[in-house]
């Protein structure tokens, strides 16, 4: 199968891992997977092109509007792939009437400059075949399809059993790491936070890595867009490590670090029962995930062992149960991660697509 | 036929004006024409849309700068009206060589400039007009002169206002000063105490534009404050276009100069209409012969090129004889310029 996968990619942000390993699932399974357009030498593990001959499906990737290609590259894959030859995964929920939760939006023309009706007609404009990241889409001429997905090859360090995983876990620099931009989870991370100083002496000191965690960004106080809070004062009151945003290819090493790594979707995400990069990529690192999302979803996407990484009885008491006796939940991750690897590798991202894009 | 404009579009524009009567006209053809936008409530007469879906033809309108839609906006216009479709009017023969004429006005700065709007061109159109007379080598390349005459919007003498000016040049000085500066201007300094007020209607007579470079080259708003203070030529502001045959009409005579470069590429403007619009006598400084494929034989009376200065005052000193002149040129042009003729020439231009 020939795939181009239209979208842009940035070796710091948005799904650049996950398009990773979808060219590497095409190398693997003997599919001829590329982005389209010009090579990127900051992306030497990217298969780039802008041969559109002999195209079996252009698979749009849209989270924001430049991951519509620019023009005359716009033109030549809308003309020169029939639409039916074309897929569109809309990765951020825009294909919706406007969603409000909290502060988080799908649409907001002071953002991008779009309205919500311009998402729906351009995303429409490119096929017929509209599919987003999550089981349940609310939109009937929406398919389901995750997109993103798990790689066993990409486990940082494989253990043989819960038992050698807990003692190999019990060292580390750090009690707990989030990796992710300061966009839309504030509300949670603060919350987390809050949980984990009363276990921080035991775990560890936390560290956040991403963008705008030290200070709300000015062009958010300009434009007035709220749910890019911070706290310096609270941050620095727990102790708290901040780090600029990282490569895409530095974050699971890194989360490989620290004893807990939470899993936070934005609150749009969890309305709408999306799964993000990170829903994934978290069970590579070296580290116990901590799944804060509802319990139904986990069971649905993790398999039922991903229970037990979910903090019911809250984080102080989850973390400080983990830390006294730790092969339980490592037990849970090592399950998790064969289901993950069982459900929901890209071999079969690849067979869903297919599937849905009736090829 | 339903066609889509997408072009940038300014009330004080020339484009935008002759885009306003495909607007009117079409409609008396079965035809719908629209600009691609939101209403802009200060351009009633403009049909504005955003209803991609509602056209089946676009019409790109480019000048010097390629004017684009967002990236969203783009992708529901390039889906909804396919490449077959879809037409490009070069109106500043950006789709040209590099071409720079006598060292100083140019289509391109640069070989890499010239090739990315050739590829922009024939990524989006398999079509490209130009709007000049003669035809072609390239099979891609249509003439077709985008302009079009309406007689009813001859300016009559009764209801002409009074005249304040004996000299007007109504246009911006976007690459006018070699003309201007160099040559209109020496030639009226020995005369000028024998002539009444003098008037430079538009932008950057007065002073570039505060963009600074981004606004163009530096030598496209040349001009010399001190050299007008001296003849005692008025600047006034651009008019809007609905204002231009009126405020043309304030002059005895109008001095038609064109671009440089459009010279050169033979472009027909919409300034060789709209002139004769006006209650006016236009003296033109153009190339003879298109002059007079476009006005007929009887323009060679309105040319500038010699005795600039003479010629200027005995248009003054003759108005009855040149008025009939320019009568006999606005029949010509109504007789065959018409918009309908120009309606149908659009839509002839793309296929079925």
């Amino acid at each position: 199968m020939r795939l181009l996968i239209v979208t842009s990619v940035d070796p710091w942000t948005r799904s650049v891992s996950t398009i990773h390993k979808w060219i590497d699932a095409g190398r693997a399974l003997g599919h001829d997977i590329a982005v389209y357009g010009e090579s990127d030498p900051d992306l030497p593990g990217l298969k780039f092109t802008t041969d559109l001959a002999n195209v079996d499906l252009a698979l749009f990737v849209v989270q924001v509007p430049s991951d519509f290609p620019d023009m005359p590259y716009l033109a030549r894959v809308l003309d020169g792939i029939p639409k039916e030859k074309r897929a569109i995964v809309d990765l951020w929920g825009r294909y919706n009437d406007t969603i409000r939760v909290e502060h988080d939006f799908n649409h907001l023309e002071k953002l991008d400059g779009h309205q919500g009706w311009e998402w729906q007609e351009a995303i429409a404009a490119v096929s017929e075949t509209i599919l987003q990241p999550g089981l349940a889409p609310k939109r009937n001429d929406v398919k389901p399809f995750l997109f993103h997905g798990f790689d066993e090859g990409s486990i940082a360090k494989r253990y043989a059993s819960a038992g050698e995983a807990a003692a190999a876990w019990k060292k580390k620099p750090y009690g707990l790491m989030y990796a992710g931009s300061n966009w839309q989870r504030w509300h949670q991370v603060r919350a987390f936070l809050e949980g984990y100083a009363q276990v921080r002496e035991q775990a560890g000191i936390a560290c956040l890595i991403g963008w705008d965690w030290n200070a709300r960004p000015d062009w958010a106080v300009q434009k007035a867009i709220m749910g890019v809070d911070t706290d310096a004062d609270f941050l620095a009151a727990q102790k708290v490590e901040v780090r600029h945003g990282v490569r895409f290819d530095e974050i699971v090493g890194l989360l490989g670090q620290a004893k807990f790594a939470p899993v936070i979707h934005r609150p749009l995400f969890r309305e709408l029962g999306f799964v993000t990069n990170r829903t994934f990529e978290t069970f590579y690192a070296d580290t116990i995930p901590v799944l804060m999302l509802p319990e139904d979803f986990v069971a649905e996407i993790y398999g039922a062992a991903a229970r037990k990484l979910v903090p019911s009885q809250g984080v102080a008491s989850f973390v400080s149960d983990a830390l006294r006796k730790p092969e339980p939940y490592w037990d849970a991750v090592l399950k998790t991660r064969t289901h993950l690897a069982a459900k929901h590798s890209y071999a079969t991202r690849l067979e869903e697509l297919k599937k849905a894009a009736g090829k | 036929m339903n066609i889509l404009f997408v072009m940038k579009h300014r009330g004080n524009a020339g484009n935008t004006h002759a885009v306003a009567n495909y607007i009117r006209v079409a409609p008396e053809y079965g035809h719908k024409v629209a600009m691609y936008g939101d209403p802009h409530p200060h351009l009633p007469e403009l049909k504005f849309s955003r209803d991609v879906k509602s056209f089946d033809r676009a019409a790109y309108l480019f000048e010097s700068e390629i004017y684009r839609l967002s990236r969203l906006e783009e992708v529901a216009m390039l889906d909804a009206i396919e490449k077959r479709h879809r037409m490009i009017f070069d109106m500043d023969g950006m789709y040209n060589p590099v071409t720079k004429v006598d060292g100083y006005d140019f289509n391109h700065a640069t070989e890499s400039e010239s090739a990315r709007w050739k590829e922009y061109y024939e990524t989006l159109s398999d079509i490209v007009m130009k709007p000049m007379l003669a035809r072609s080598d390239d099979p891609r390349v249509r003439p077709m002169i985008f302009y079009g005459y309406d007689p009813a919007l001859e300016m009559k003498p009764e209801a002409a206002p009074a005249k304040k000016y004996d000299v007007m040049h109504l246009g911006h000085n976007w690459w006018r000063w070699r003309d201007v500066g160099g040559k209109l201007l020496p030639a009226l300094e020995p005369v000028r105490d024998r002539i009444g007020e003098i008037a430079l209607i538009g932008l950057w007579w007065d002073a570039p534009p505060p963009e600074g470079k981004d606004a163009g080259p530096e030598a496209a708003f040349q001009s010399d404050p001190a050299l007008l203070k001296r003849l005692c030529i008025r600047t006034e502001p651009s008019v809007m276009y609905t204002d231009v045959v009126r405020t043309m009409s304030t002059a005895k005579i109008n001095i038609f100069t064109q671009r440089p470069v459009l010279h050169h590429f033979k472009h027909i403007t919409l300034k060789y209409f709209e002139i004769f619009y006006a209650d006016t006598i236009p003296l033109l400084m153009l190339d003879p012969a298109i002059a007079e494929q476009v006005y007929g034989p009887s323009a060679r009376e309105l040319m500038l090129a010699e005795n600039i200065g003479e010629k200027i005052l005995d248009a003054l000193a003759r108005p009855g004889h040149y008025r009939d002149v320019v009568m006999t040129v606005r029949k010509h042009l109504a007789a065959n310029n018409s918009y309908e003729k120009r309606m149908a020439e659009l839509v002839s231009a793309i296929p079925d």
